[in-house]
């Protein structure tokens, strides 16, 4: 496993990258023997919650939840198949039973964009990556369907293990990883934390966002599979590592942001950046960027602080 | 080209109100005189700029904050509501849950903002969807311009993204507002009760998709 972290830092290739995901994620063990019977009992087990709450979703005190997924999930990135009511139902399921099996922080509005990759990568296996965007969903065999979304929902689930503090009241750790943002902001780039400072901006009205979906609004689907490869790889990736691939993200915009001259033009650019083109390269240089950043800053927490 | 005789405004507006009520459409018809059925939900705030030719002398830029309907769960809104000159709170006409939730918006906003004068800010209430000819409103018989002198709302439109219905005058009316509260700040603006187009002799709303 330790073998394939290292592979799999610099990207995953396509054919493999579902099973990949699922063993880099926890889902599935290492060991070879025990895959499959892990696979099934799993998925049992899924259907097993589904088939124990799913149908509270109208009740009194879950009805709240429901209508808010249900509401989000025609709203969420339009690259994939959301509006197939096949997929819909899915995500529905995904989404109530992780919130309700997580009363901590229930549903949080962004949790729902951080089924799609999982749910993309999985649907690979059964049809070539160019053909998501219009894609019949309806057509795969039920079981096959089933497969995906029970793996879908393990998947997403340890991946909100390792940052529930992200989701719980007051969404205490984006408040916590926008300051360290900007403090380490202010330690590798002073000129562009003193304009954004000069402007008023503050981060919490552009990183938020970035905190709160791990960058995927920002940047196209197929860079967030990338960027996840190596999340997945890195330990900590989504809670820690991420703090440095959102620094090197601002600086990497250091020219534009130090042009803008005002408040109001500042904070659409910064929410709207010009990530539409955006490819593995452009991820991979960031990476590199953010790594580079780690290294020197990870292990001496003091080189960043004032 | 700007008149050396020409006053420039800029005020920041709030748009708040429960998930999925159309904060997000209804700014983006403003802003960019287009309409979209499935815009992504907003996550903390999001930021749009609209400069308006108030009169020949004044020219008004509107800064407007969209803020995450799940927003008030969390602590959040006291940042975003800082310095905040006026606010929109919305409500969607097709699920009275989002109304109720209405007086739960005014009291998070008025509890975190207070104007310079010790007033609360002006807030517009704006029913958004009416183009979808489910009438909450009129079937709960809720007599909407008592709602606002209740609630302290300076006035209250039917408005619908979609149809382009109500926008403009609503933000007329906020700015209205809000100039009147900057040049008067001790004597209140009279609550805005603007008759229907039609010779209606009920006054219940400003607004023009009023189903009578």
């Amino acid at each position: 496993i330790d073998e394939l972290r290292k592979l799999s830092w610099s990207g995953i290739p396509k054919r493999v990258r579902p099973i990949a995901w699922k063993l880099l994620s926890g889902y599935l063990p290492a060991n070879v023997d025990r895959r499959e019977s892990t696979l099934q009992r799993k998925r049992k087990e899924y259907f097993a919650f589904v088939e124990q709450y799913y149908d509270s979703r109208n009740d009194e005190n879950h009805q709240d939840t429901y209508r808010q997924i249900h509401i989000d999930i025609p709203r969420m990135s339009p690259e994939v198949l959301r509006l197939q009511p096949k997929v819909t139902e899915i995500f529905e399921r995904i989404l109530f039973i992780w919130a309700i099996r997580h009363p901590a922080s229930g549903y949080v509005q962004g949790i729902n964009d951080l089924v799609t990759p999982f749910f993309v990568v999985f649907i690979c296996e059964y049809i070539e990556e160019e053909e998501v965007e219009n894609f019949d969903v309806s057509s795969l065999p039920e079981e096959v369907l089933q497969n995906i979304e029970a793996d879908s929902y393990w998947c997403m689930s340890k991946l909100l293990d390792g940052i529930q503090d992200n989701y719980t009241f007051a969404q205490p750790g984006i408040q916590k990883k926008v300051k360290m943002l900007e403090e380490l902001v202010s330690r590798i780039d002073e000129q562009v934390h003193r304009h954004l400072d000069q402007h008023e901006v503050k981060y919490l009205q552009f990183a938020f966002r970035w905190m709160n979906n791990l960058l995927m609004r920002e940047v196209p689907l197929r860079c967030t599979i990338r960027l996840w490869d190596t999340y997945q790889s890195e330990p900590e990736g989504f809670s820690h590592f991420h703090l440095y691939v959102c620094a090197a993200f601002l600086v990497r915009w250091r020219k534009e942001i130090l042009e803008e001259k005002d408040f109001q033009e500042l904070l659409i650019f910064l929410q709207n950046l010009p990530t539409v083109h955006w490819g593995n390269e452009d991820i991979s240089v960031l990476l590199a960027e953010a790594y580079k950043l780690k290294f020197a800053f990870a292990d001496a927490p003091n080189h960043y602080k004032k | 080209m700007q008149k050396h005789n020409q006053k420039e405004h800029l005020y920041k507006l709030l748009v708040i109100g429960d998930l999925g009520v159309g904060k997000t459409s209804i700014i983006k018809r403003y802003v960019h005189q287009n309409f979209s059925p499935h815009y992504r939900a907003t996550i903390g705030v999001d930021f749009a700029l609209k400069v308006l030719n108030w009169d020949a002398e004044t020219v008004v830029r509107l800064q407007l904050w969209d803020i995450a309907g799940q927003e008030r769960f969390g602590n959040m809104t006291r940042v975003y509501y800082r310095e905040a000159m006026g606010a929109f709170i919305v409500f969607d006409v097709t699920r009275p849950a989002t109304f109720e939730a209405v007086t739960k918006w005014k009291e998070d906003l008025d509890s975190k903002l207070i104007l310079p004068n010790g007033k609360p800010v002006p807030a517009v209430l704006l029913a958004n969807k009416c183009d979808q000819g489910i009438d909450v409103l009129m079937n709960n018989g809720i007599k909407m311009d008592q709602f606002c002198k209740e609630n302290g709302f300076v006035g209250w439109f039917e408005t619908s993204a979609k149809e382009n219905i109500n926008i403009n005058e609503a933000s007329r009316c906020l700015v209205k507002h809000i100039i009147a509260s900057e040049s008067d700040p001790v004597q209140s603006v009279e609550p805005d009760i603007i008759k229907p187009h039609l010779n209606s002799s009920k006054i219940v709303s400003c607004s023009a998709c009023f189903k009578s």
